[in-house]
């Protein structure tokens, strides 16, 4: 590796791996177990990427969930992985060996450590949104968890944002929360959340200037929603019901606060501190309270009664109002201090109107806006005669106008001195006005009152245009010259604002007073310049809105109780999430629901309120408009829920800063874009789904529980089609490569959709079947053969939707050159992959190199290395692969990774320490019980209490107890307690399931001293309360059953003593080409001895045939510096010419004897782990005329020719190539993966020596997986011919007249072709080399091809069933040179994570032999699927506990029942059945 | 505003009623149409399948007219469209294709409904309505060229364009969507292979019926004369009754707003679409 030495003294012990899919979870297990601390960062809210999507996986037809859930459990549970979720890397500094990242991590807004993932949110969240992680076929609530199994085990809160109508309003109502509460019909958890910021929802229902409906997202799309209209709703909802529930006080406080005024501000924080506990006493000037709300805003807009019901809402909670009393000269400030009070917050208002300044003003008949109001409000009549003039334009002006008109005015206008747009009244007021008969004059201005006998009689005004925009951005009305008219007046109603009076104020004290005469305060705190003393409302604003100064109020509040606590008054305060903002898309218009006003006719006699209340159904309709801009709404529903108390909406993003040695990217990829390829109609055409759409369709925990069902109507699919390289293989999308996966999966859904619906009848369409990889081919044959797909060579050009039926039509050229159409009822598109997005942004920000794809480049001799050292890369951000090739590059990258701070494995590891534990010997059985609620998930369907009180009857039980959640870190604690206090013996949980949690509370009891042998569960969640939810009674006699069960067995559980073995440091690595030298080496760099076998008489293996690569690497050169590497390195002890003879032992230990030399020298070494890198070679065909005539020689002869420049470039004017040489025939009925591009690299050698050489390749079906494919497009480009032929028409070679002759089927022309030819090129099969008596020597599993077979196809690629034994290269299977030094490397990390310990633990869990039964039938030895029992030297069974797995398969055979499974006795499991079916007997 | 107007041959025959409503159209969105002085055949129908010298000379002696008039030329023929615009991209750069005549690619080329198409004209468009088309089930129909190639036409959804459904329901009616929007109606081969023709056409006329389109808009002449004149003797040879009036765009805009002369324009087509219009309340 060719990292910098820069930090080679001062290495790190950490490795950041980014991307928490398989690749990042293999990478950072593998690396954790080696000794290394690892942070897994991912974007996510949990880990699992693409591969947890998935529903099987091929050739093994596994689960997918099933087999990578225990290794997210795992990693979750490991002691040195850090997970940062909702994470992405910020910055990186420093250099390999010693980096500095800082990683910004989103906020979850759920505390981790608190929840227990019990999904009570979930049920009560009113958001949903698509369900990404089910490829937006279904929905999921705004609070979510990935998916059922995901690690972290616990829920997150999505946030686009602040809402825009949130973030517009003053007060900050959570307006998107109650808006959504509203659509779910729960009206008074709407209200109350509205109460958290605004006590005067009544009022604010009826007069608010509504700035969140301006705000509105619909509004940018038809109407906003009427969301004032709404609030109405809940709040007449609400008092029509007999008595609204008051809030509870939590705590009583003693300090007395005093409030100076009853308006909006003042009421609001009196309500506020009421709610905290203070005594709160209003001072009110005038006989009632209330302020504007009372004496500003006529009846027909706020009846007095409504006003009263707001108010008596705030008393009830213990808020004093004293009225008629003035706070001022007589009763000052200084005076309520004095009289105990702590603090005072003033909100007088803007009660003084402004004068017009001008002549006549003072004549009788001019009235002012809000002194006429207040007249009129207070039941008095002042009437002005019949022709009324109304200055000003704002809500004032309008109120006094149509009031006039009440009052019996005849004509009453409004003279305006801008235009209508400059208005600032309401637009809704004015519309009322004017269908009341109001005529608006705008552009006017009074200029003079004139009067006649001290009284109005006219007025002169003057016409305006609008000239400059003023500093208010309005333009500035200008008077026009001479454009005078008179009017003819009874009165003139000034209602130009109004300005604040100060003069209460006590004069000594040091107020700070603006040029504009209004108090200032602090804007976020409201502190005044005096101690004690907070204001807010119009007397600081001036004259503002209601909900403006219920905001003020309430954030003065917050202060005062800050300042009698102590607190800093302005911590946090003004910070919130940026506004959301979205483009919504298409969606449906839908016009806004207005309320029913009272027909003008009537309401301008009364003052009877204009405005109806909407309809309860028109409200829940006119709620869901609402777009749910910030995703989740804030209704705060999930914090009244969660028991666990773990919801924190106020949660901030995060930076964190970690030190590392190096990273490894494994950032996955994203599916390519459907909509690219329009043709497909895939957003029009309902029964067009991605790949991934259908993976989750077929998934058990999908959309549809796994019924095969198509979209567009949920009926059965009959006929369903895929449609391959759909975005895939298309240089006119920029997505020229092959994505490698979607041949195996679309033939894996089409087997397993057939599985699911018999009725299903699958077809494929297909460029070339591209089953490259293990056992692939097989499987593909089975599908075809077996399962009946039916698989058509045909690029689709077009997909059609008949109108009704929703079906699809293809049409197609079939393989007799016909024009068919055919009609289908669901289509597959076979997506490939792309680079995601963000990991574009990644590698910019680490400024590592990425190829003209956007994939990572690599160096093909350095398949995980990125361009920048000490970052390394794997699975598909390198390039498409699919899952056994990413966790074995995983495993590769994570050797490289760590080698470079190999010096500084183990420095920063956590280790568990337990206490010492407690000898039970001789005790009776003292079983302590835990049930679990599980907050509501059991207990609100079991009677929990019952249960536990069931328990304690039970036989040996001596404690029980009942946990919320059993598994929240303080009931843990508590259990340990318990555990020690009454000497409990036996631990039983009833709870969820041992998957998840099993080994949580057996760590928890091994704290408390205990043995972690001695727990049983009882899994009454999974398997009781979710299935039986609603037969309550019959789940909780089944929960009983479940526990007892549990506690019988626990009777019988006996501590098990596990074993500490220490570890042999040496590795024995068997082969020394490519991959045995590179493991070799790699082992040796990460510090451990390595013993390297060659059979031959010196290292290199194939090397030796190969000259260049596809990419014109030269490999030559790269061998000798290999080997010499090889040679020199002291810990490197190479033997060749020899073999293995004998071998025992296990991981950790093993012995085994080699001879080696001309004279087979025989030695015995001791080593931990075994690495096979047997190797493979090229067949040798029969066919073709090989070996009889000189003139057919195979690729690797061809490539020798080419490198030694022997190639006869004179004579030579046709080459043919034929493929599948010995491949994919009954004798080899595999792909060897790297003929074709062999061949491909070949003819372009040769077509780069004279383009005028007619090449053709005759092939089955091109594989050029992944990035090859662009030489397979370049090498089309050159000239070189393919044609295709099948296994039923083998192309004919014969010699005809000393000529050699060629004769192939052209299926393209539909005619036989026959070429004469100087060189015929057979691409051979690649078979594995002899290595029968190794594997009966060691006893390794091998395919029925003779390439060594793997633990696990998928998850386990380079280990082997036996542990401590490992494989890499064509041993394996069939792959080209990048490969196998990758999977090499995966070899060492996967050795590395046995060798970095000094000793193991084994037992436990493990089968026992009870010598003295033991038959020595054989029975076990035959059925162990890990070949671990043999008969040892006394002739009976022998199972070392180093190897068994635990599966109790030999248990279970055993005839004389001499085996026995640790914790799984015979005696358990009878006591279970006993427990189950001596009470069904009752 | 003033552009430069090449109708083409059709205009003058099969397709007046398209010519007059785009007349009728244009004068109410303020757009003067100036026809291309001395125009000449833009060489689509025989010329450029047989002389590829011809198939650029021809409209290039066109482009080069209107380049002195210094203003955008705007065609409603698809097939005169993709010459006019081919022509364009074929003289620019290097390769003249041995065609000496100037011209220096300094105005656009437009078809009518990209014209029309135009952000500043959405605003006029929806002012002008007078009468919205509620109802009127209407299918668009885009044809080969008015779309593809992408790399002439510069459509960025060529397989699936949306230009003239969002002018439809722009318009009021109701676009329904169908997969035949680009669908071949053998236009070009009425001449020599009518089987063939008779058969494309008949598709899209199936399917516009299986979409319960009331009618289908074209904005091409040779689209709308070949599925009006066809529908009779296809219906007649299956035995059956098509009665799909095909529109031109400009027909049902000049409808929207209010047009006098709809009456003329709609009586000359094949199938009578007045019968629908009436049912509709549009007429």
């Amino acid at each position: 590796m060719n990292a910098s030495n820069e930090h080679k003294d001062n290495p790190v012990g950490a490795v950041m791996v980014v991307g928490a899919g398989i690749g990042g979870i293999q990478a950072s297990l593998d690396l954790a177990e080696s000794g290394f601390r690892v942070y897994l960062v991912d974007e996510e809210s949990a880990i699992g990427g693409s591969m947890a999507q998935l529903d099987k996986t091929f050739p093994t037809n596994d689960c997918s969930m099933c087999i990578i859930s225990p290794k997210l459990v795992e990693v979750g549970r490991h002691l040195n992985i850090d997970i940062l979720s909702y994470a992405e890397i910020e910055k990186l500094e420093g250099s390999a060996g010693n980096f500095t990242v800082q990683v910004k991590q989103k906020p979850r807004f759920v505390d981790l450590d608190k929840c227990t993932g019990c999904g009570d949110c979930a049920e009560v969240c009113p958001v949903e949104i698509q369900n990404e992680f089910d490829a937006g076929l279904i929905n999921r609530k705004a609070v979510y968890k990935r998916y059922p199994q995901a690690i972290p085990n616990a829920f997150a809160i999505d946030k686009r944002g602040t809402s825009p109508c949130k973030d517009a309003c003053p007060a900050g109502i959570h307006v998107q929360g109650y808006v959504a509460l509203i659509a779910q019909s729960k009206f008074k958890e709407a209200l109350a959340l509205i109460r958290k910021n605004n006590p005067l929802p009544a009022i604010c229902g009826r007069i608010c200037t509504h700035p969140c409906e301006t705000a509105c997202t619909r509004g940018k799309i038809d109407e906003p929603v009427n969301i004032m209209g709404l609030k109405r709703f809940v709040t007449d909802w609400e008092y029509g019901q007999e008595e609204p529930e008051i809030p509870s006080v939590e705590e009583q406080r003693d300090e007395k606060i005093g409030i100076v005024g009853s308006g909006p501000a003042g009421l609001s924080a009196a309500f506020y501190l009421a709610l905290e506990g203070y005594q709160v006493t209003v001072f009110e000037a005038l006989p009632e309270p209330g302020g504007m709300l009372r004496w500003g805003i006529p009846d027909y807009r706020l009846p007095g009664s409504i006003l009263d019901k707001d108010i008596q809402y705030i008393q009830k909670l213990g808020v004093e109002i004293i009225t008629d009393t003035l706070i001022g000269p007589g009763h000052s400030i200084d005076a309520l201090f004095k009289e105990g009070f702590k603090a005072v917050f003033l909100s007088v208002g803007a009660q003084k109107s402004m004068r017009l300044k001008i002549a006549g003003e003072d004549l009788q008949g001019v009235v002012h806006g809000v002194d006429y109001l207040k007249e009129i409000n207070a039941g008095k009549d002042l009437p002005l005669g019949d022709r009324v003039a109304v200055i000003g334009g704002g809500n004032v002006a309008i109120d006094v106008v149509r009031t006039a008109l009440r009052k019996g005015s005849k004509e009453a206008f409004i003279i305006y001195r801008r235009s209508r747009n400059e208005m600032p009244a309401l637009d809704e007021e004015i519309i009322e006005a004017e269908e009341e008969g109001v005529k608006i004059n705008y552009l006017m201005a009074p200029q003079r009152i004139i009067g006649i006998d001290g009284r109005v009689s006219g007025m002169e005004c003057i016409r305006m245009e609008l000239g400059e925009p003023d500093e208010s951005g309005r333009q500035r009305p200008v008077p026009i010259e001479g454009s005078q008219i008179t009017i003819d007046v009874d009165s003139v109603v000034p209602a130009i604002g109004q300005s604040i009076d100060l003069s209460f104020l006590p004069e000594k004290q040091d107020w700070n007073i603006s040029a504009r005469g209004n108090l200032t305060v602090d804007p976020v705190t409201f502190a005044t310049s005096v101690p004690r003393v907070f204001a807010g409302g119009d007397m600081i604003s001036g004259p503002a809105t209601v909900v403006e100064a219920v905001g003020a109020g309430r954030e003065a509040a917050i202060s005062i109780s800050r300042f009698l606590n102590g607190f800093d008054l302005s911590e946090g305060r003004g910070t919130k999430l940026p506004v959301a903002e979205f483009n919504p898309g298409e969606i449906t218009k839908e016009p806004r629901r207005n309320p029913l006003k009272t027909p003008f006719s009537e309401r301008i006699k009364s003052f009877q309120e204009v405005q109806q209340a909407l309809t309860e159904e028109k409200s829940i309709a006119e709620a869901k408009r609402c777009l749910d801009c910030g995703v989740c709404s804030e209704c705060l529903q999930c914090v009244e829920a969660c028991l666990a108390k773990a919801v924190y909406h106020d949660m901030l993003e995060k930076q964190i800063t970690v030190n590392v040695g190096s990273i490894i990217l494994a950032p996955g990829f994203s599916l390519t874009d459907p909509n690219i390829r329009e043709e497909y109609g895939y957003k029009h055409y309902q029964n067009v789904v991605t790949s991934l759409e259908f993976e989750r369709i077929l998934s058990a925990s999908g959309p549809y529980q796994g019924h095969v069902k198509r979209p567009s109507d949920l009926t059965d699919p009959e006929r369903i089609a895929w449609i391959q390289c759909a975005g895939s293989r298309d240089i006119s999308y920029g997505k020229g490569y092959c994505s490698s996966v979607c041949c195996m999966y679309a033939t894996k859904e089409a087997i397993i959709a057939k599985e699911h619906a018999a009725q299903v009848k699958p077809t494929i369409f297909y460029m070339d079947i591209r089953a490259h990889g293990k056992g692939f081919d097989t499987y593909y044959e089975r599908a075809r053969d077996e399962y009946g797909v039916r698989y058509i060579r045909c690029q689709v050009s077009k997909i059609v939707e008949r109108p009704k039926s929703k079906n699809l039509m293809i049409t197609y050229i079939s393989e007799e050159n016909k024009v068919v159409e055919e009609e289908f009822d669901l289509i597959i598109l076979s997506m490939g992959m792309s680079p995601s997005l963000n990991s574009r942004m990644l590698a910019d920000k680490l400024d590592i190199a990425l190829d003209h794809y956007g994939f990572c480049q690599t160096d093909p001799l350095q398949p995980t290395a990125t361009s920048r050292p000490g970052i390394y890369v794997c699975g598909a951000f390198e390039a498409p692969k699919d899952i056994p090739e990413t966790v074995s590059q995983a495993s590769g990258a994570s050797a490289a990774a760590s080698e470079i701070v190999a010096e500084a494995r183990g420095t920063l590891v956590r280790t568990e320490k337990f206490p010492p534990e407690r000898d039970i010997a001789g005790e009776d059985p003292k079983i302590g019980v835990f049930v679990c609620h599980c907050g509501i998930n059991i207990g609100g369907i079991v009677d929990v209490p019952a249960v536990k009180e069931y328990a304690r009857t039970l036989p040996g039980v001596s404690y029980v107890d009942e946990n919320l959640y059993t598994c929240s870190q303080d009931t843990q604690t508590k259990m340990k307690e318990i555990i020690q206090e009454h000497g409990l013996n036996r631990v039983v949980v009833a709870s969820c399931s041992p998957r998840t949690h099993e080994p949580l509370f057996q760590a928890t009891i091994r704290e408390a001293g205990l043995n972690r042998y001695l727990f049983e569960m009882a899994n009454i969640r999974d398997q009781c309360s979710w299935v039986h939810m609603d037969k309550k009674n019959e789940a909780t006699e089944k929960a009983k059953d479940l526990v007892r069960m549990a506690v019988a067995s626990a009777g019988f559980l006996v501590p098990l003593q596990e074993q500490t073995l220490p570890v042999n440091k040496k590795a024995l690595v068997i082969g020394g080409g490519a991959s045995g030298a590179t493991s070799a080496l790699g082992l040796a760099n990460q510090g451990f001895d390595v013993l390297l076998l060659e059979k031959e008489k010196q290292l290199g293996g194939n090397l030796h045939l190969l000259h260049y690569t596809i990419d014109n690497t030269d490999v030559q050169t790269y061998m000798h510096s290999l080997i010499e590497q090889v040679r020199i390195n002291p810990s490197i002890q190479v033997i060749l010419d020899g073999v293995i003879v004998d071998t025992t032992g296990f991981k950790g230990n093993f012995k085994t004897g080699i001879m080696s030399g001309p004279g087979m020298a025989y030695r015995q070494i001791e080593h931990g782990v075994t690495i096979i890198a047997t190797g493979g070679e090229e067949y040798k065909p029969k066919e073709y005329l090989y070996g009889e005539d000189k003139r057919v020689v195979t690729q690797q002869e061809l490539e020798e020719i080419i490198a030694f420049k022997r190639f006869d470039l004179r004579n030579t004017k046709t080459v043919v190539m034929i493929q599948c040489v010995g491949s994919r025939n009954d004798e080899h009925p595999y792909c060897s993966r790297l003929c074709c591009s062999a061949a491909i690299k070949n003819a372009l050698k040769i077509k780069a020596l004279d383009p005028e050489i007619n090449i053709y390749i005759l092939y089955r079906d091109i594989r050029t997986y992944g990035l090859l494919e662009d030489y397979y497009t370049k090498a089309r480009g050159a000239g070189i011919i393919f044609i295709r032929y099948d296994l039923e028409r083998k192309p004919e070679v014969s010699i005809e007249q000393g000529a050699l002759k060629i004769s192939v089927y052209d299926p393209a022309l539909g005619e036989q072709v026959n070429m004469h030819v100087q060189l015929l090129v057979l691409s051979t099969a690649i078979i594995p080399r002899e290595n029968d008596e190794l594997s009966t020597l060691m006893k390794l599993q091998r395919t029925r091809e003779g390439f060594f077979l793997e633990a696990h196809m998928k998850l386990r690629p380079v280990d082997f069933a036996t542990d401590g034994i490992f494989l890499c290269g064509l041993a394996h299977s069939p792959k080209p040179l990048p490969e196998s030094l990758s999977q090499a490397a995966a070899a060492v990390s996967r050795a590395c994570t046995l060798l970095s310990h000094d000793s193991i633990t084994v037992g436990g869990m493990v089968a026992v032999v009870d010598q003295e039964k033991c038959a020595a039938c054989l029975n076990c030895v035959r059925v162990c699927p890990y070949n671990v029992p043999f008969i040892n030297e006394n002739s009976v069974a022998q199972i070392d506990a180093a190897q068994c797995q635990g599966c109790g398969s030999c248990t279970a055979e055993c005839p004389g029942k001499a085996i026995q499974l640790m914790q799984a006795t015979d005696k358990q499991i009878l006591a279970k059945a006993g427990a189950l079916f001596d009470i069904c007997k009752n | 505003m003033k552009v430069s107007f090449f109708p083409g041959c059709s205009l003058e025959g099969t397709a007046r009623e398209y010519g007059e409503s785009i007349d009728s159209v244009c004068r109410g969105l303020g757009i003067e149409l100036e026809e291309l002085k001395d125009w000449t055949c833009c060489g689509a129908s025989s010329a450029h399948s047989t002389n590829e010298f011809l198939s650029i000379a021809l409209p290039a002696r066109n482009l080069a007219r209107a380049e002195r008039m210094k203003q955008d030329l705007i065609t409603p023929c698809a097939a005169c469209f993709s010459r006019l615009r081919t022509t364009a991209e074929a003289l620019t750069g290097s390769k003249k294709q041995g065609v000496k005549i100037p011209f220096n690619n300094d105005i656009s080329v437009l078809h009518i409904l990209e014209f029309l198409l135009k952000n500043e004209f959405t605003e006029k468009i929806q002012e002008k309505i007078k009468k919205p088309l509620t109802g009127l089930k209407a299918v668009s129909y885009y044809g080969c060229l008015l779309a593809r190639p992408p790399k002439i036409t510069k459509e960025e959804h060529w397989e699936d364009p949306k230009g003239l459904d969002a002018l439809m329901t722009r318009l009021g009616a109701e676009s329904i969507y169908w997969p035949y929007k680009t669908e071949c109606c053998g236009g070009s081969l009425v001449l020599t292979n009518l089987e063939i023709e008779h058969r494309l056409v008949g598709r899209i006329l199936d399917m516009a019926v299986e979409a319960e389109a009331d009618c289908i808009v074209t904005a091409c002449p040779l689209c709308q004369s070949n599925i009006d004149t066809r529908e009779e003797e296809i219906g007649a040879a299956r035995g059956m009754t098509y009665d799909l009036p095909i529109f031109y765009f400009t027909e049902l805009m000049g409808l929207a707003f209010g047009s006098k002369d709809t009456d003329t324009w709609f009586k000359r087509h094949i199938i009578d679409p007045r019968p629908l219009l009436q049912s509709k309340g549009l007429m």
